[in-house]
């Protein structure tokens, strides 16, 4: 047990150098000069060098590259170019926008599809679960930004219930969940349509297994079979999906935060490209691709978590 | 208590079970015997109306003064666990992997007998420990792969016996065991059923097993039931060419047979659903076969208590 | 089971569908798709204009079907030069096995950490945004998936008995590959190329909505849906067409994908 946390948790510091590594390289092989971004086209030469040995333009990559990491260890992304102010203080102003809406949406997306998935599953071969199946296979075609232009056209221009876009501030708690329940939504229908059938085959599988037999043959509940025995157990390949989808869901983020005019990291990183800002962008990829590779740490620990039975053979 | 009267479970393919009758006294033990195939489990099944959705069930079953055959979900649930409990084959995938062994007992105490958490985990121990195993409390926490595979077949005998069921079904319980573990719980088996005054239907292709543990005996071969009597008479003077070859076929160890010699088999296997014949179904591999045997064999009275359904053994 | 020759068919209705409108407008469309025309603006569907006109007077169904275009060759290339770098690193990991194959998964492994919309704006943010690097992000996305696909079908190849008498008889890796290995993995690989294609199609249209893919004046589904929503209380029309259009390709090629897969391997069309 302790040895493979050990080993899991060394190969997921490994994994973020090697994301850094990929984010700064690429990010630096920009054939622009930043100071020229920085100064306007108007400045001189001298005032350009001058920035450039500044910034610690003139050193080597790799230099660079230890010295962007040291301060990203320590919460110091360096300066952004067009905000000037701290990378840090943007991406933490922001940070809980992103946050929310993203376990917003990835709360609701699973409460809908372990609903509908157990409920086709226990369906099998009847009505509501081709009703089900068939829903999901349109949920998995919509792009979630369509979605997203539907349901301000249906909830903001025809009815007006809920604001299109636009966030009012946390000060008012009220206005900020009614501006965060369309983007949520949007968010969760598409992944929960993926999900959703991941839910219904690993169930159909495990609902053909002897124990659910002794379950019923006690006068268990189909409810309660259903959701205490069968669910647990079909559990592991539907948080293997969920972690994938994390990935799709911190780009649905950025993409949702567009379409709702959202002041979130996924807004700041296209001001960031806008401006060919490269820390705040830099930092802002890093931040992203971490959340990724964090939540595959943490799908893999859960695993030891569901199934006690793991925990004797990892070592 | 449990009566069963022209009992037939059919599928599209055919019927696996054909005309099925007999009775069974509170507190009386009867192993039912037969090759894979012979329709004996689908029987037990039936009994909690725990038949596959796609058979047919037609007949009658009386259990606990209810009738099983046509019975809704929820008074077939008020029958299972309570009235009449059962024990599968297989004991590893029989409990749910994610569940410790005495939540796995407790849970049908509370939720089916209204006992409080405390309670229905103090009975589970006791439980544990009536099915004979060594230091209750520490197994109760345990899960079932941490147990080996005779401590699993007690623990699901112990979660069988919760409801205090007046009838228990063990379906090839030791199959999967080594034969001294095997021995031990079929003595169990037998202990409990005279303690509690409770039935006992032991099935199993093991005749042994049945000598050992029943009073009574019902051969079945092709889904009919060929030889109906005391387990002691049936087995000291078999009627029915399949219970004499089923008898033939076991291994014996005081058995004046030369080493070398093969053991005597039944020639083919039980055939599959739909090239099950319409008369009597043995017939394609009886020695005894004629003509007649094209119309299924009525059960015939051979001696006091005792019947058989074959042409050949008319009295 | 009776659904599965209904995905197959249904999936290559669309298909086909989408991709006649693309070919089409290659050498036909009802009115040039980049044509303005301020004065015949929002004009409702007509017998001139099948589905009205848009807020600059161009034709909807002309660049509906020009959108398609674009969606269809960015995915094409997308799949395929991923699909090419796939398959190679996939074939070299399992042929040459041990450290290789070690190497090559890992980092497959951690190419997951990108998706396609972060590589995009990485190299939008360097070079700008432009179709190509819409492209080249999408393609890039591709290669891991490929390359783990290619590498399972490749393993079972190299465990079958005719290989493993090959290799007794002297054959060389490479060789064997080409003979043996490579007819063996395209099943897999062509239906996972027909999903590949469905999600490219659904990141192109995402791109070219966040201005990251194709610049104007290039028709494009995704941008059509970004001009629409700034006119959604005036003309919420304009937001349906182009978000149908993209559905319907998507769910054509995802519905194309399962039918195949199904029909390669039935095994496995129980559990879906």
């Amino acid at each position: 047990m302790a040895p493979y946390l050990i080993r899991r948790l060394a190969g997921f510091a490994a994994t973020l150098l090697a994301v850094s590594a990929v984010v700064f390289f690429v990010m630096n092989l920009l054939p622009g000069d930043p100071a020229l971004v920085i100064l306007g086209i108007d400045s001189t030469e001298d005032a350009r060098a001058a920035l450039r040995a500044q910034l610690g333009l003139d050193d080597p990559p790799l230099l660079r590259y230890a010295a962007w990491v040291r301060g990203a260890l320590g919460g110091d992304f360096g300066q952004s170019y067009m905000f000037k102010v701290p990378v840090a203080d943007l991406i933490r102003e922001r940070l809980a926008m992103t946050l929310t809406l993203a376990v917003a949406a990835m709360a609701l997306t699973v409460a809908l599809a372990l609903a509908a998935g157990v409920y086709a599953a226990a369906s099998h071969g009847r009505a509501g679960d081709w009703a089900v199946m068939a829903a999901s296979q349109v949920g998995i075609a919509i792009p979630a930004f369509w979605l997203s232009i539907l349901l301000v056209i249906l909830f903001a221009v025809v009815l007006r219930w809920l604001p299109p876009g636009g966030f009012p501030g946390w000060d008012d708690p009220a206005g900020a969940a009614r501006a965060l329940i369309l983007p949520a939504t949007a968010l969760a229908v598409v992944q929960a349509a993926v999900l959703a059938r991941v839910t219904r085959s690993a169930v159909l599988e495990v609902m053909g297994q002897d124990f659910v037999r002794t379950a019923t043959a006690q006068g268990l509940p189909r409810r309660r079979i259903l959701w205490r025995h069968v669910l647990p157990n079909a559990l592991v390949p539907i948080v293997t999906i969920v972690g994938l989808q994390f990935a799709n869901l911190v780009t649905g983020t950025i993409v949702i935060e567009n379409v709702f005019y959202l002041p979130g990291l996924g807004r700041l990183v296209f001001q960031g490209i806008a401006n060919r800002d490269l820390p705040l962008v830099q930092a802002l990829v890093l931040l992203f691709a971490v959340a990724v590779v964090t939540v595959n740490l943490i799908v893999d620990l859960a695993y030891l978590w569901i199934d006690p039975r793991l925990k004797g053979r990892v070592g | 208590m449990l009566a069963v009267a022209g009992l037939s479970v059919a599928f599209p393919a055919g019927t696996a079970v054909r005309g099925v009758s007999f009775t069974l006294a509170a507190g009386e033990r009867l192993g039912i015997a037969g090759e894979s195939g012979s329709g004996k489990s689908l029987l037990a099944l039936s009994i909690l109306g725990m038949a596959p959705p796609a058979a047919r069930v037609q007949g009658s079953i009386r259990l606990g003064g209810a009738e099983v055959v046509g019975a809704g979900e929820p008074a077939l649930r008020a029958l299972r666990g309570r009235v009449a409990a059962m024990v599968f084959q297989e004991p590893l995938s029989a409990l749910n992997p994610l569940i410790r062994i005495g939540e796995a007992i407790a849970e049908p105490l509370r939720l089916r007998r209204g006992l409080t958490a405390r309670a229905a985990r103090d009975r589970a121990v006791a439980l544990l420990g009536e099915v004979g195993l060594p230091d209750p409390a520490a197994k109760a926490r345990q899960y079932p792969h941490e147990l080996s595979g005779g401590q699993r077949q007690r623990a699901l005998i112990a979660l069988a016996l919760a409801q205090d069921p007046q009838l228990l079904i063990a379906d090839e319980p030791t199959t999967a065991l080594d034969a001294a573990v095997a021995a031990r719980i079929l003595g169990l088996l037998a202990e409990l059923s005279a303690r509690r005054g409770m039935a006992l239907v032991l099935i199993s292709h093991d005749l042994g097993a049945i000598a050992r543990v029943t009073g009574r005996l019902l051969v079945m071969y092709g889904g009919d039931v060929v030889e109906d009597g005391p387990t002691a008479a049936v087995l000291a003077d078999p009627r029915h060419p399949y219970t004499r070859g089923l008898i033939a076929a076991r291994p014996r160890l005081d058995a004046a047979r030369p080493p070398g010699t093969p053991l005597p088999a039944i020639p083919g296997a039980v055939p599959p659903l739909p090239a099950l014949s319409a008369g009597c179904r043995f017939a394609d591999r009886c020695a005894l076969a004629r003509p007649g045997c094209a119309v299924p064999p009525p059960p015939v009275a051979v001696a006091p208590g005792r019947v058989a359904a074959c042409w050949a053994v008319a009295p | 089971m009776k659904r599965r020759p209904v995905n197959l068919i249904f999936g290559a209705a669309l298909v086909a569908l989408v991709t006649g409108a693309a070919l089409l407008s290659l050498v036909w469309t009802p009115h040039d798709p980049v044509a303005l025309n301020v004065a015949n603006r929002f004009a409702p569907a007509s017998a001139t204009h099948w589905l009205g006109t848009d807020q600059l007077g161009r034709d909807v169904a002309s660049m509906l079907m020009a959108g398609a275009r674009t969606s269809v060759a960015v995915a094409f290339v997308a799949v395929v030069l991923g699909a090419l770098a796939g398959v190679v690193l996939g074939l070299t990991a399992a042929a040459l096995g041990g450290l290789v194959d070690d190497a090559i998964m890992r980092l497959a492994d951690f190419g997951f950490a990108f998706p396609a919309l972060l590589f995009a704006i990485m190299l939008a943010a360097v070079f700008g945004p432009s179709l190509t690097n819409a492209v080249i992000a999408i393609a890039f996305v591709n290669v891991p998936t490929f390359a783990r696909v290619a590498r399972a079908a490749a393993h079972q190849v190299w465990t079958r008995g005719y290989v493993l008498a090959a290799r007794a008889a002297g054959r060389g890796r490479l060789a064997i590959t080409l003979d043996h290995v490579i007819p063996n993995i395209a099943a897999p690989v062509i239906v996972q190329a027909t999903i590949e294609f469905a999600i490219g199609i659904l990141a192109e249209a995402a791109l070219s909505y966040l201005g990251l893919g194709v610049q104007p004046p290039v028709p494009s589904w995704g941008r059509m849906l970004a001009e629409a929503q700034t006119l959604l209380f005036l003309a919420p029309h304009l937001a349906i067409w182009p978000g149908l259009c993209i559905m319907a390709a998507v769910m054509g090629f995802n519905l194309l994908g399962d039918g195949l897969r199904d029909a390669a391997d039935p095994r496995l069309a129980r559990a879906r």
